[in-house]
């Protein structure tokens, strides 16, 4: 029964007690089945959660069921318990540990399109064979059921390296960007790396955000913006409501070292590598020569966000106060926060009696005062 | 007499992925199409194993007029080798069993994003245009039922007024791929993202072109010898893309559309855009006839003018 307050103390420590028992409870396994087996909606999480930490973001999911919005709010409800203890040196795409890096804009670029792992051109069939051996698989123990997902992946890797004609040469782990050649023909403006100290870079998870917003705090909130946020409002753009057609000039999904500065030694020193992703588009500078460049980047790999994001952050510096909600920087940042905007909208689960009598009050008399009530 | 013996064997999918149902509605919404030239046809566009946006409205028709005897090519930006190209061709042969080739002559069914090939089509040829949108109105106007009464009422003056716009403001046309065409002196068109080395070429043709949108379920077509326009003012003509001056690395063609290739040192190199033409020269193989000839000279002699700046 829904009650509001008082009385209720039983019945929500019931709901949630159902709701973890209609998905089974957790154990330390499933953790880590997600975290091997689930890296893209992990990546996810702990993006939008800020937090780079994929066992926790595991377990936030198996927490949580699998609802992501729940799963964000796990992580960064830990994250802001958190101390900040030292701040990493920026990571460059030229020394980022690139796998997968393709531009749209031209056939081939120097270093090469690098495909990397995708799904982009695979046929999108449910490979019901794999069904078939679920039944065999419910017949064996625990034990061989392990064993058996084990050999499907040592399977996979030899039908992958089977297929495949392997290079003699390995690719090289880092490529050079794009956009510099593209400066180094005057068709992108020339920029310089703004010198300041780490502590004193704009924080959108500390700062009260004004606008017009930093270009700190704008990319930092498309950062842990909402996937499926990002996505709606990116494509409102891209497909009429914008100015713009966005080219992608290079989609990078790669490793970045987090080099630290030793506390004592003042040595620099790896403390290890964390997957990350991001994303340039450029469209034509209507207002001088030359091309404008969007960009995101995202903790984890998250292809389709990075697009959306850098198209709105394109848009934004090309159109802003035209009108548009998607060209608002205002708009894009405070409606694509997924914990903000998630909470906000389940809140309305809430009881809401007290104004709903305020405003029934009104409705009746004004019905009244007409002649409309019978 | 065991029922089995009665019916067909089980198959996973229907010959060519699409059900007959699907099949039947999009050969019905094809032939409207081409009875109303550069007319959108809405359809029920089906989910492809695909990914929407990649092809997946030309591929509907493709997987339509697919038969055993269909020899099809596929390209993607010219290349028949290009990563989407050659998984959409895997997939339409895997589905329909048919043959498929690089040479443009060969091909019954040419499935292309982004170009059409250099060497000219002929009758009998089935040109599908990927198209990702499908709506010239929109740069204008973004609700698409607006846009469908500008059509009906064939009010396309907002249009003239970009047009204009671009000129005041830069003294040229700035539409890059994509030019909004006037189909058979009726309905403006967006040809898909062709460049505009392309447009031409829908003018009059010899071969049929279907252009799909699956995401926004559009279908309309230019039919064979068909006027195509595309909007410019008559003292101001519209313009290709300069291809003078770059010469072909591999294959030394000049006046054909060039790939740009940038170059490590900051220098750029150019290659043919259409792969398959470009396989027939480097291997000495008689080519068709082409759109442009050697000297850039345009197979309907009069159709492109030379630039005019407006004062």
């Amino acid at each position: 029964m829904y009650v509001a307050a008082k009385g209720g103390e039983q019945a929500i420590q019931n709901a949630e007690a159902l709701y973890q028992a209609l998905n089974g409870g957790i154990t330390l396994a499933d953790v880590r089945t997600i975290m091997e087996k689930m890296p893209y909606l992990v990546d996810r999480v702990m993006g939008e959660g800020s937090l780079y930490a994929p066992e926790l973001a595991a377990l936030a999911i198996a927490q949580t069921g699998g609802d992501l919005y729940e799963a964000v709010l796990l992580l960064r409800a830990y994250r802001a318990t958190q101390p900040r203890i030292a701040y990493a040196n920026p990571a460059s795409a030229d020394t980022l540990l690139t796998v997968r890096r393709i531009s749209a804009a031209f056939k081939d670029i120097p270093g090469g399109q690098i495909l990397g792992p995708s799904l982009d051109y695979s046929h999108r069939l449910l490979r019901l064979d794999v069904l078939d051996a679920q039944e065999d698989l419910n017949r064996q123990d625990a034990k061989n059921a392990e064993d058996a997902a084990h050999a499907s992946v040592n399977s996979a890797l030899s039908a992958v390296q089977n297929g495949v004609v392997v290079s003699d040469a390995p690719a090289p782990p880092t490529y050079p960007a794009l956009a510099d050649w593209q400066r180094g023909q005057g068709l992108l403006p020339q920029t310089q790396p703004q010198q300041i100290a780490p502590a004193d870079i704009p924080d959108v998870t500390t700062d009260t955000v004004t606008f017009p917003a930093p270009r700190a705090h704008r990319l930092q909130a498309l950062a842990r913006a909402d996937t499926g946020g990002v996505l709606a409002l990116g494509y409102s753009i891209m497909r009429g409501y914008g100015l713009i057609h966005p080219t992608v000039n290079e989609l990078r999904l790669g490793y970045a070292e987090v080099e630290l500065a030793h506390p004592v030694t003042g040595a620099t020193f790896s403390a290890g590598r964390v997957r990350v992703s991001h994303c340039e588009v450029i469209t034509p500078d209507a207002g001088k020569n030359g091309y404008m460049l969007g960009f995101a980047a995202t903790m984890g790999w998250n292809e389709v966000k990075l697009i959306a994001s850098s198209t709105l952050d394109l848009d934004m510096a090309a159109n802003e106060g035209d009108g548009h909600s998607a060209h608002s920087e205002e708009f894009v940042m405070y409606h694509t926060e997924p914990v903000e905007s998630s909470g906000f909208c389940i809140h309305f689960k809430l009881p809401h009696y007290v104004t709903f009598a305020s405003s029934l009050d009104n409705v009746r008399k004004i019905a009244a005062a007409s002649g409309w009530e019978k | 007499m065991p029922l089995s013996d009665l019916t067909n064997e089980r198959q996973d999918y229907s010959y060519g992925y699409l059900d007959a149902y699907a099949k039947r509605e999009l050969r019905r919404r094809a032939l409207k199409a081409i009875a109303i030239p550069g007319y959108q046809v809405p359809y029920a566009s089906r989910e492809l194993p695909i990914a929407r946006g990649w092809g997946t409205g030309g591929l509907q028709v493709t997987l339509a007029l697919v038969g055993p005897e269909s020899v099809v090519k596929v390209i993607d930006q010219g290349a028949d080798d290009s990563v989407n190209a050659a998984n959409l061709r895997r997939f339409i042969t895997r589905m329909s069993g048919c043959a498929t080739t690089t040479d443009t002559s060969k091909a019954t069914i040419l499935q292309s994003r982004h170009r059409i090939p250099e060497e000219i089509m002929g009758e009998g040829q089935a040109l599908v245009l990927q198209v990702p949108d499908p709506e010239p109105l929109r740069r204008v106007q973004p609700d698409i039922s607006k846009a469908a009464q500008l059509h009906a009422d064939a009010d396309y003056g907002q249009m003239w007024l970009g047009l204009y716009e671009q000129l005041v403001r830069h003294r040229q046309y700035v539409q890059g791929a994509d030019y909004p065409s006037l189909v058979h002196g009726r309905y403006v068109m967006n040809p898909s993202p062709i460049p505009r080395w392309d447009t031409p070429k829908l003018h009059q043709a010899a071969h049929l072109t279907l252009l799909s949108a699956g995401r926004e379920k559009r279908m309309y077509a230019v039919p064979p010898y068909t006027n195509v326009y595309p909007l410019e003012f008559d003292d101001i003509p519209f313009q290709v893309e300069d291809q003078t001056g770059r010469t072909c690395k591999t294959t030394g063609a000049q006046n054909k559309f060039m790939n740009e290739l940038p170059q490590a040192d900051g220098t750029a190199v150019y290659e043919l855009s259409d792969s398959g033409y470009a396989e027939k020269l480097k291997n000495n193989v008689a080519t068709a006839l082409t759109y442009f000839d050697e000297q850039g000279n345009f197979y309907h002699d009069g159709y492109l003018k030379p630039p005019v700046r407006p004062a």
